[in-house]
Order: structure tokens, then C-alpha cells, then sequence
């Protein structure tokens, strides 16, 4: 199958943001950013760097015609710091000049004073603090106090889970430049046109009309570029507005990595109970969420965490509290599974430990416990269509686990440099967001007179395959080739008042749209066919491969001709469509309701083997069976749980977010930033399609971006099973990613080898070594 | 101090105008040459991948580099060739773009050419293609949405379909012309880069640089910047077959060498039969041809690999300048952090290492976040002379241990004369542990940095020796 984009791609001709043809006399913009986590700022000088030659403005909150704020769930969120600093990365000023190099010049002329104020980066010192975005939001189903009296096991303990940075190649960015009439445009690598466009017009103080935001590709987002496009393009907006010129500005990759928020840490208590068979009675759990220094968007990220406390256990007791920490650290924000692979880390380790006090492998209670048909969620919604224990049992069969496992054990009877470990990793995971608002999108859809069709929707295209799945259904639709059909970039002119692309949601909601607009267009194009063959209505007549039956019998009529007639007798060819997802709603009084349209499910085998002399790891093999409905293209679904399988891996392993104790990020470039190289993919990553169909899916499909990022999760047991093969007295704590660090301290815990050094020491700001 | 920089960009001659130090991508960018893009500018990702070509005796040697880190001056004579000059004319698609399309191994595009043009060097590089493992050449390039498996598959399938070009080099291009992998303007670049010739020594050179750059590999990944307004001398000599060399029992390696010119030294390979294995954990394979032994010496961070490697192996450097020449013990060179006694004016023309005999034994280990393409947590190489079941003479070195590359003196010093056992290694390690002070930063904790030192110390000996000690006798 031909795809656009990919054909783009492979010949380097795919224009990103950094890449768009810009206007001559375009000026370029470079943040000025706090360097101190928590302050108060006493002065700041500009007259040096507004002094250097090619310097044409630097502007600060001062110069903000509109409302200088642009918090989404939250109104705690300043564009342009005023008189206090809130994380190290915070937009302070902008500098504006005639090229990228003398603009960087100029930031490093400018002088800052703050006083410094005391430096929270502990969401649980936060949260002693009395440092909370919002009110603490509880879950609960049965009762668990009445509970635990009634188990035969009960654990508790705590869990840690880390930040992970995005890294989409593409660093955040925009392109600004003002139209007639106090208009503006802006093209911006933004998951979120329509936020951009908010923010654009409060920032500006014009109305939303007069901004347009327009969006071809992003080179990723990861939910990065959900919220945290809108800063920037609204900064560059800015400067074209008031100087009345086109502006650039790209963030350098340490830009980036400095002022943008990653996934949201957290720090976790948990509490499990259990019956002698392994039956899970009762669960609470109590997220401590950092946040960072605002809100962004943790609260949602948080429900999703509570929502997804229990993975794919059905649990009849359950109590899950979730507390949105503010910190100093850049603000927060989605990260592909949005707090999903954070609630559901906790519940995996509260498993693990269970297992180990009752002496059996976790996957005897994580099998045991899966939820079935009918079975209702904590948060009240039933659940329908259930595949997890058909995943998990294909799973075992297709690839033989029992034999795998009896592999693995006889390997590490007759090694001692290397152990193996495994783990099992269901998944389960809620497709809508969970604001039910946000649960719309529209496309426009226009045949042209030659039988060509262009569509624009909502959904933003960043690698995730969206328009193709688009094409892929204005193709069955139509019945046309998909070379006839050509997407336009996103924009709000054409598609206004829109979600982002996001919640794993997009070519489900954007697919629906755009399939009422060309059943629209169809209906009108079969009738006026009719119409030509003189019959009294359409039945009967279809299109296949571009060619009109009436009953199964060529007509002589084609696509071409039916459109060209059509619009001959002045028929409309193009279509606007609105689609709301169905049957949400959700009562966020007592958190109860039927907030996801349905749930993916799946299950991964995950082994790894532990160097340990080294304290290095491999993933060898990860094997799924993912529930993919039936899918829009095996292809692009494929490489979507693939990339995703990864990145949560990434997350459980090397990628290590560090911040120093004044707020400093210490990992704010790729070379201390390590994610998954070619080398790190598993020798073996198999990933099988149940292929079950969706019956409120998209022909019969199932959205597919977020899910399988949490088969990862189960790399950090693989990890600890293996180095516990290896020192038995290691205890089991908890604390993601499982680096090599960690990995090696655990091989030697308890050994007379750890006592050779001196304990734990603070880490050190200046040089490296 | 701008100057004339000429080359070959794909299928034309460019001569322009342009600061010396300003680094390729910008360059190719400001043509609008847009698909090497800008990820890292630190030679981390390689969305910036372009091939560089330079003709040595009567050939096109072609090498990728991160463009990020390239210094313009660096290109002068040489054939640059972007994704945008491996398009074929007619909107076909070569091999490698169609694997990649079918495959579905491009998704968001933003490394995808970095990808396409890594895989595409492989097929031009010199190597013999059955001997070569394609997945080596796109060691530098980083994807984030696909995970790389559809990568693999695509990269394993190019090469199944393309199988074994000629080795020799005009059949080979014919060969790769033929199967679409290039364009056919390849045939003639040979004679435009003869035609374009530039003299090698017209570079305005200084005689007191701020600083000589060699492969642009660190400097610019440290202060871009400053290298715009800096006086220079640049020193970079890709691909000279005569970089390593013996004399009179001694293996010297000009201070140009690059990484890959050490793995590809018939000389080393004699000497060190394994040194593919360690030195593939050095940068990926652009920076690898890029990155000098000299300037990886001369930057003295204490976490140098190759700094490591000749520790052990007890070299010299040699230091010249106008007026004199000198020998230091790479022992003695580093005074502090990031400081070495090479003094303004000077440069390394050579390091080199006397020829060990038979009975001996050498390691290297490097333990880092990410196995590849990372910089050590710790690195460690070891030298052994083993006679009558005693150590005869050893060296250990450590990286990320202290503020300078550590040679582990009183360790090495215990060892020399002893048997191996446990007992002896243990005591080598208490001491060894007295003779660094690690600090905590991103790379590990002061505790991890310790405890990483005394396994890898361990790792030397159960690796060299795997009858005389056992991992269970370390715990």
C-alpha cells in the first residue's frame, strides 16, 4: 500500500516545522529562562543584550497585550515569569533577532537577580507542605477497611516510578507571521491546534477567529506536545503580532529538555490483601503525584492513574487516592499511556510482593485475578467484550511459555556469571478521555470535480499513522484508490473547537467523522447515479474499484463520471462531518460511570538476562498477544505497538530523569538522556494479533497508541527475578527505571563486596567524570 | 577568516564562502537542504547523517559523519551527499527506501533520512559486505517512535535482497547503480573530486591556535559557539593508510587516527586480535570515524575510552612544537581535571606503545547506562604479562574514577609478582578502591562508581583467567 507520508519521509522530503519555507525578513526568537528553581526576582537587566547589533526586541510579561497566563485545567500557569520564578527553564524573557546565533548571544548578556526561596522537588515533601494543585481525588468501590480482617495475606510498601522525557526528535517549535486585519497565523508542532489557538487569542487578546494555527507533521509528540506546544507558539505569536513580522523560534534540544515537562513522577503507598487461593480481596493505593511547579495537565493524568489502579484485575475492595504534588520542576504532562503505566506499576509491584510472602510466582495471581465478562470496574463501568484471559491463554499456548520458563530455570542452574528472569505483563487500558467533553472531532471531506478527494480532520499526524487510517477508510467508503485521496495539514479554519490528538483517540474519532462525511457525499453521489440510470432510487447500486453496479452488474457508470455528473446538476461533493463519541458519561462526584467507549486488552512475556559481574541487562524476547480489534492496517498497528512496547521499556530501564536538590536537571542532554538505541531492541520482540473484533469500533478496530507501552512494565520484574536468582538476600524494593546502577547495587546487596565503599553521597554540581 | 570552502554537494561543486568552523548541517540547512535535520547538534541521534567521500590512492573512500559536529573546513575536496542526492531521477525508490516502506520502519520521518542514509553507506562503504553486519552502520541513528524493530527487519531485509557487491571499488559502484541502491552521477564523482581538487595545506592555519581541531567530535559538542570566534588550526586527515604504524618495536598512531582508522589498522588487528570487541563500545560508527586519538587524549576527560586503552598499554605521547619535541608517559600527562601538560603551541604528533611480546593479556570493560553509543559510567582496561603462573607485569587504568583517566599505580604495583586467586584479586580491589575519589552526578553515585570499579577489576581477571578465579568467590 502506498503511503504519502512514509514516501515523503524516505526521500527527506517531509517538511517539519524547522523545515517550512519561511517569509524573508522572518526575525528568530530564543527563550530566556529562569536558572533558579524557586525565587523571587529582584531585577533584570536587558540593556547589554538589547545593546548587541541584530538585536531587535526582547520582550517580557510587560509587553503582553492579552492575559499573560495560559494554565489549561488550572489558571496557574504564567507565559512570561513576572515578579516570581517557579522552576529552573521557567520563560522569563524573549529574545528576538535577526538570526538564531545572535539571539543566543544576546540571552547570555542578559542579567538575572533572584533571592532565592526554598526548593521543592519531593511530590511527598510537597504534600506535607500542603502543596496541592487540586483537592485530593478519591476512588472507591466496596470497602476495603471491612476487608482486610478477611485476608489471608497482606502487604504493603511503597513504589517509585520516574520521570520520562519525551524526546520526540522534533524539538518543540513555531512559525508566527501576521495576516490582514490584526489576524495572525501560526504554524506550530502542536498535538493541540485548537489549545494553541486559545492560548494564541488570550495571550494576543484577539478573538480566536483572528488565529489561525496550522499543523502538516510532527516529528513525534508522545503527548508532549499536547499542552506543552502552546508556550511556544504563543511566544512566537507574540512577537509577530507586536513587531508585525514573521518570527521563528525552535528550541535547541537542551532548551527543550530544560523547560518542558516530562511524565509525571510519582511515589506510591500500596496496600494488597489476599485469600489463601490467591484471590485479591482488597487494594489500596495512594498516589503522590509530582506535578511540578503547575498544573498543566496532572490532574487528568491523575484520574487516569486512579482509573487504571487495578490493570487488569477485577478487585471487589478498592480504595485509590491520588494527591497532585506542585514541585520546582518544569510542569508535568502527558506521556503516551497519561498516568495509566504509572497506577498500573504500583498494583504490579504490590502483586510481586504478595508473591514473594506467599512463595509463588506473581503470574498464578496476576492469571487468577484477571477481569472477566461482566465483571465492573472500581469506577463503576461493567466491563464487555473482555479479552484478557484470552490473551493471556493464547499467549501460553502460541508460544509455548511453560517450556520457555523450564528454559530459563535450567539456564540459571548452570550459569553463574548470567541470570535469566521473566515476568508476564497484562494489560488493560480505557480508550476515551476521560473528560467526556473532549471526546469529539470533525472532518471535511471534498471531492473534487475530477474525482479526487482531499480531506482535512482534527487528528493531527505525528508518525502514528492517523492519515492513512483516514485514507484507508475514504478508500472502503468510495471504493476508490488510495492515491486519489490527499490530506491537508490540520487547521483551525477547517476543523475548529477540536480535541487534541490524543488519548489513543485520534483515528477513532477523526475515522468516524470523516466515514459520516463520505457516507454523505456517497448517498448524494448513488442517488444522482440513480438519477443518470433513470432508476427510481439507489438501491441496489454500489461502487467497486471505482466502478458503479447496479445488483452486481457494471452499469458503465465510474467514479469519475458519477462525481463529474453530479456535480454537473449542482450536487454538493463535499461533506462536513461532526462525531461525539457515544454512550460517556461520568460523575466525577462519586467517580462513578461509563467513562471509556472500551477497554484494550493484552499480555506480554517479558525475559531478561543479567550480566552479573557488570550489573548490565539484556531484554532478550518479549512475546505479546495484543488485542488489536480488527485492524485499520497491520502495518502501521504493528509498528505502533512495537514503538510503544519500547518506549515503556525505556521507561522501566535506562531512561533516568535526575534532578539535583536545587531543581537542576541533570540529564538535559542525549548524551546523559539515554533511551532505547538500536542495540537495546530485544532480539526477539513478537507481538501477535488476537485479532477479536470491536463491535463499537471503527470497522470493527481498536485504537492502538497508548496500550502496549505498559507491556514494559514487566521488564523491571523480569530484572529483579533474575538478579534475585543470583542474591536471593535481595530485597525487593521498588524504584523505576531499574538502572544498571540499581541493578548492580541489588546483585551485591547484603555481600561483603557492597562494604567496600563509603555510603551514600549527595550529588555533586560541578564538573562531571 | 572567512574562507573559500569547496566540495562536492551530491552531483555539483559548491564553493562558498563561510566561517571555517561553522558546522555542516547549518550549511546544508541554509540551502535548503532540509532532510538532515537538526536532533541533538551533539552527534547523539544522527537525524544530521550525511556520507562524506575523500579520495585516497585512486578511489572514493565514503564514511558517514553527524553533520552537527562536522566543521565545514573539514569537507573542503570531499563529497557530501545528502538524502536529497540519493533520490533517483524518476521518482523510483532505491532498495533501501522501498524496505523501509514496506516495512513501515519510517513513522513520524524525522530520522527516517539519517536511517536511509546510514544503511545506503554501507553498501558503499570499502568492507566486504558479507563480512559486515549492516545493523553496525546505523549504530548512530536513534528512532523514537518505532523501536527499531521494523528498522532491523527492513535493514536485514536490503541486504538479503542486495546480497555481496564486488569488492573492488569501480565494480562495486556499477554494481550499486545497477541495483538502484545510488544514482548514477556516483560514476563520475571520481574525476569532479580530482577537478576540484584542493590543496591540503590551504586552511590559513594558525601556528598559536586557541585550539587544534581534529574530528570536531567533542568540540563541538562542548562549545559550537566559541569555535565561530576562536583562532584555529585545523588538523583533521581522514582516512591516511599510514596513521598507524611501527618503528623499532614501538605501534605509533598519529594523533589524527581516527577510531575506525584504529579497527581497520592491520598492524593493531596483529597485535590485538579482539580489538573489534571493545572498540565498537567507543561513540557509534560516525563518530567513530570522526573521532581522533588525539583529541579524545587531548581532551582529557576522565572518562576517555581510548585513554583507557593506552594507559594500560604504558604509552607515550609525543609532543611537538616548533621549537622541540618531547615524549610524556600518558601517565604523567593529565595534571588535573580536564588539564594535561601540553602546553600552548604544542601538539600531539604521535602516541605510541611498545609491541607487547607473547604471554600477554589484555581487557577492556566499559559499563555505561545504555551499552552503546553512551559514555561510561566506569571503563577500565587491563595489561598482562603472565610467566610460571605469575603476573610478570601488569597495568590497570580507570575512567570515571577521578578527575583525570586514572592509572590504578599501587594496585598494578600489589599485582606485579603475584599468583592469581581470589584472595590476591580481593586485595587488589581494597586497594585500587583507596586510590579513587569518584564523584555523584548523572553518570552513578559515588557507591555505584566504587562498587562498578571492583567488579570490572574482577571482570578482568575472571574474563583473562576463568579457571584460576570464580564469581562466586567475589561475593
Amino acid at each position: 500500500m502506498k503511503d504519502y507520508d512514509i514516501i515523503q519521509h524516505i526521500t527527506g522530503k517531509s517538511l517539519f516545522i524547522d523545515d517550512v519555507n519561511v517569509p524573508d525578513g522572518t526575525l528568530y526568537a530564543k527563550v530566556f529562562y529562569s536558572k533558579c528553581a524557586h525565587g523571587k526576582i529582584l531585577s533584570l537587566d536587558l540593556s547589554e543584550a538589547c545593546s548587541i547589533k541584530g538585536v531587535i526586541k526582547i520582550f517580557t510579561y510587560k509587553d503582553i497585550p492579552g492575559i499573560n497566563q495560559i494554565g489549561g485545567i488550572v489558571r496557574d500557569e504564567c507565559l512570561l515569569a513576572e515578579n516570581e520564578v517557579h522552576f529552573i527553564g521557567m520563560p522569563v524573557a524573549l529574545i528576538i533577532a535577526e538570526s538564531k546565533f545572535i539571539a543566543s548571544e544576546a540571552s547570555k548578556k542578559i542579567v538575572i537577580k533572584y533571592e532565592e526561596l526554598p526548593v521543592i522537588t519531593d511530590p511527598r515533601e510537597a504534600f506535607a507542605k500542603g502543596q496541592l494543585s487540586i483537592p485530593p481525588r478519591i476512588f472507591e468501590s466496596g470497602n476495603v477497611n471491612n476487608v482486610w480482617d478477611k485476608c489471608d495475606v497482606i502487604e504493603s510498601g511503597t513504589c517509585e516510578s520516574g520521570g520520562q522525557e519525551h524526546l520526540y526528535l522534533e524539538t518543540q517549535g513555531a512559525v508566527s507571521y501576521p495576516l490582514e486585519g490584526g489576524s495572525i497565523k501560526v504554524i506550530s508542532s502542536t498535538q493541540g491546534p485548537s489549545a494553541v489557538q486559545k492560548v494564541v487569542s488570550e495571550v494576543l487578546g484577539i478573538s480566536k477567529n483572528k488565529v489561525e494555527v496550522e499543523v502538516t507533521r510532527l516529528g513525534g509528540g508522545f503527548g508532549g506536545k499536547e499542552d506543552q506546544a502552546s508556550p511556544w507558539a504563543a511566544l512566537c505569536a507574540l512577537a509577530a503580532f507586536l513587531l508585525n513580522k514573521p518570527v521563528k523560534l525552535i528550541l535547541s534540544r537542551h532548551d527543550d529538555m530544560v523547560m518542558t515537562g516530562k511524565r509525571n513522577p510519582y511515589s506510591s503507598d500500596f496496600k494488597i490483601g489476599l485469600n489463601s487461593e490467591g484471590m485479591i480481596l482488597a487494594y489500596e493505593v495512594t498516589f503522590f503525584q509530582n506535578s511540578g511547579a503547575s498544573a498543566d495537565l496532572s490532574p487528568a493524568i491523575l484520574d487516569r492513574s486512579l482509573f487504571h489502579c487495578t490493570n487488569s484485575y477485577y478487585i471487589p475492595n478498592v480504595k485509590a487516592i491520588g494527591y497532585c504534588c506542585r514541585t520546582n520542576l518544569a510542569p508535568n504532562t502527558a506521556f503516551r499511556g497519561f498516568g495509566g503505566p504509572q497506577g498500573k506499576f504500583v498494583i504490579e509491584c504490590a502483586v510481586y510482593k504478595a508473591a514473594l510472602k506467599i512463595n509463588i510466582p506473581p503470574d498464578i495471581i496476576q492469571k487468577k485475578n484477571l477481569i472477566k465478562e461482566n465483571d465492573h470496574f472500581h469506577y463503576g463501568q461493567k466491563a464487555v467484550n473482555v479479552m484478557s484471559g484470552k490473551s493471556w491463554d493464547k499467549a501460553e499456548m502460541d508460544f509455548g511459555l511453560q517450556k520457555e520458563i523450564k528454559k530459563i530455570r535450567q539456564f540459571n542452574s548452570v550459569n553463574s556469571l548470567y541470570k535469566k528472569g521473566y515476568a508476564y505483563m497484562p494489560i488493560c487500558f480505557g480508550i476515551a478521555f476521560t473528560n467526556t467533553r473532549m471526546n469529539q472531532a470533525n472532518a471535511l471531506v471534498n471531492v473534487y470535480t475530477d474525482g479526487s478527494v482531499g480531506f482535512s480532520t482534527a487528528a493531527v499526524e505525528m508518525g502514528q499513522g492517523v492519515n492513512a487510517k483516514i485514507r484507508e477508510v475514504i478508500s472502503r467508503v468510495f471504493s476508490i484508490s488510495h492515491d486519489k485521496i490527499k490530506n491537508e495539514p490540520t487547521n483551525t479554519t477547517r476543523s475548529a473547537n477540536t480535541s487534541p490528538t490524543a488519548a489513543s483517540s485520534g483515528a477513532d474519532m477523526n475515522c468516524n467523522a470523516v466515514l459520516t462525511a463520505c457516507n454523505n457525499i456517497l448517498e448524494r453521489l448513488l442517488n444522482s447515479a440513480a438519477d443518470d440510470l433513470g432508476l427510481i432510487n439507489s438501491e441496489g447500486l454500489i461502487i467497486k474499484d471505482e466502478k458503479v453496479f447496479l445488483n452486481n452488474k457494471d452499469t458503465g457508470l465510474t467514479w469519475g463520471i458519477i462525481v463529474e455528473n453530479a456535480n454537473s446538476k449542482r450536487i454538493s461533493l463535499c461533506d462536513y462531518a461532526h462525531y461525539a463519541t457515544p454512550d460517556l458519561f461520568f460523575d466525577r462526584v462519586t467517580n462513578k460511570g461509563n467513562p471509556f467507549r472500551y477497554h484494550v486488552y493484552g499480555t506480554a512475556f517479558i525475559e531478561v538476562t543479567v550480566d552479573c559481574l557488570r550489573g548490565i541487562y539484556r531484554i532478550d524476547s518479549v512475546k505479546a498477544v495484543h488485542d488489536f480489534g480488527h485492524s485499520l492496517n497491520p502495518v502501521i498497528d504493528l509498528g505502533q505497538a512495537e514503538g510503544a512496547l519500547m518506549q515503556g521499556l525505556g521507561w522501566m530501564t535506562i531512561e533516568e530523569i535526575i534532578h539535583d536538590k536545587k531543581g537542576r536537571l541533570l540529564t538535559d542532554l542525549l548524551s546523559t538522556y539515554k533511551v532505547p538505541d538500536l542495540h537495546f531492541t530485544p532480539a526477539e520482540v513478537i507481538i501477535k494479533f488476537l485479532n477479536e473484533p470491536n463491535p463499537v469500533g471503527i470497522f470493527n478496530s481498536k485504537a492502538i497508541g497508548e496500550p502496549p507501552l505498559m507491556y514494559g512494565i514487566g521488564a523491571y520484574f523480569a530484572i529483579m527475578n533474575a538478579v534475585r536468582e543470583f542474591n536471593p538476600d535481595a530485597s525487593p524494593e521498588f524504584s523505576a527505571p531499574f538502572t544498571p546502577e540499581k541493578v548492580l547495587l541489588k546483585l551485591y546487596e547484603n555481600t561483603f563486596a557492597k562494604d567496600l565503599h563509603s555510603p551514600a553521597l549527595s550529588i555533586s554540581d560541578n564538573k562531571s567524570n | 577568516m572567512n574562507q573559500n570552502i569547496t566540495f562536492l554537494l551530491n552531483n555539483s561543486a559548491v564553493t562558498a564562502v563561510l566561517n571555517p568552523a561553522a558546522v555542516t548541517l547549518d550549511f546544508l540547512r541554509s540551502c535548503k537542504l532540509t532532510g538532515a535535520k537538526e536532533g541533538c547538534k551533539e552527534g547523539d541521534c544522527g537525524a544530521c547523517t550525511v556520507i562524506c567521500g575523500t579520495m585516497e590512492n585512486d578511489k572514493v573512500i565514503y564514511r558517514t559523519v553527524n553533520s552537527c559536529l562536522v566543521p565545514v573546513m573539514n569537507i573542503h575536496g570531499s563529497h557530501i551527499v545528502t538524502i536529497e542526492g540519493l533520490n533517483l531521477n524518476n521518482s523510483q525508490l532505491s532498495p533501501v527506501q522501498s524496505a523501509f516502506l514496506s516495512e513501515g520502519a519510517a513513522q513520524c520521518g524525522f530520522c527516517t533520512p539519517g536511517f536511509i542514509v546510514s544503511l545506503t553507506a554501507f553498501f558503499l562503504s570499502s568492507g566486504n559486505l558479507k563480512n559486515n553486519n549492516i545493523l553496525d552502520f546505523i549504530d548512530g541513528n536513534v528512532c523514537r517512535c518505532t523501536g527499531h524493530s521494523s528498522i532491523i527487519r527492513a535493514a536485514v531485509n536490503i541486504k538479503k535482497e542486495i546480497g555481496n557487491a564486488p569488492d573492488e571499488f569501480e565494480k562495486r559502484l556499477l554494481y550499486l547503480i545497477n541495483k538502484n541502491i545510488i544514482p548514477e552521477y556516483f560514476l563520475t564523482v571520481k574525476e569532479k573530486l580530482t577537478e576540484l581538487y584542493v590543496d591540503p595545506t590551504d586552511n590559513n592555519n594558525s601556528d598559536m591556535p586557541d585550539y587544534y581541531v581534529g574530528g570536531g567530535t567533542d568540540l563541538f559538542v562542548q562549545k559550537p559557539d566559541e569555535m565561530l570566534s576562536s583562532d584555529l588550526s585545523f588538523i583533521f586527515k581522514r582516512n591516511t593508510a599510514d596513521n598507524v604504524f611501527e618503528d623499532d618495536g614501538y605501534c605509533c598512531l598519529r594523533s589524527s587516527s581516527t577510531v575506525t582508522d584504529i579497527l581497520e589498522s592491520a598492524l593493531l588487528k596483529n597485535i590485538f586480535p579482539g580489538i573489534t570487541d571493545f572498540s565498537e563500545l567507543f561513540g557509534s560508527t560516525p563518530i567513530r570515524n570522526n573521532a581522533t586519538v588525539g583529541g579524545n587524549i587531548n581532551n582529557a576527560s576522565p572518562i576517555g575510552d581510548m585513554t583507557a586503552f593506552f594507559l594500560a598499554l604504558d604509552s607515550d605521547v609525543i609532543l611537538t612544537s616548533d621549537k622541540s619535541e618531547r615524549a610524556v608517559s600518558l601517565k604523567d600527562y593529565f595534571v588535573s581535571y580536564k588539564k594535561t601538560v601540553r602546553s600552548r603551541g604544542e601538539i600531539i604528533k604521535f602516541i605510541r606503545f611498545k609491541i607487547p611480546k607473547k604471554n600477554f593479556f589484555i581487557n577492556f570493560e566499559k559499563v555505561s547506562k545504555r551499552t552503546y553509543l553512551d559514555i561510561a559510567s566506569v571503563n577500565t582496561a587491563i595489561y598482562i604479562e603472565y610467566e610460571n603462573e605469575r603476573i610478570s607485569k601488569i597495568n590497570i587504568s580507570a575512567g570515571g574514577v577521578f578527575e583525570t583517566p586514572k592509572f590504578l599505580s599501587l594496585a598494578s604495583e600489589f599485582l606485579t609478582g603475584k599468583k592469581i586467586n581470589a584472595e590476591v584479586i580481593k586485595e587488589a580491589v581494597r586497594i585500587a578502591d583507596a586510590e579513587i575519589s569518584p564523584i555523584s552526578d548523572a553518570r552513578g553515585s559515588e557507591s555505584y562508581k566504587r562498587l562498578l570499579l571492583s567488579r570490572l577489576i574482577y571482570t578482568h581477571f575472571i574474563k583473562l583467567f576463568p579457571e584460576l578465579i570464580d564469581i562466586k568467590e567475589t561475593v
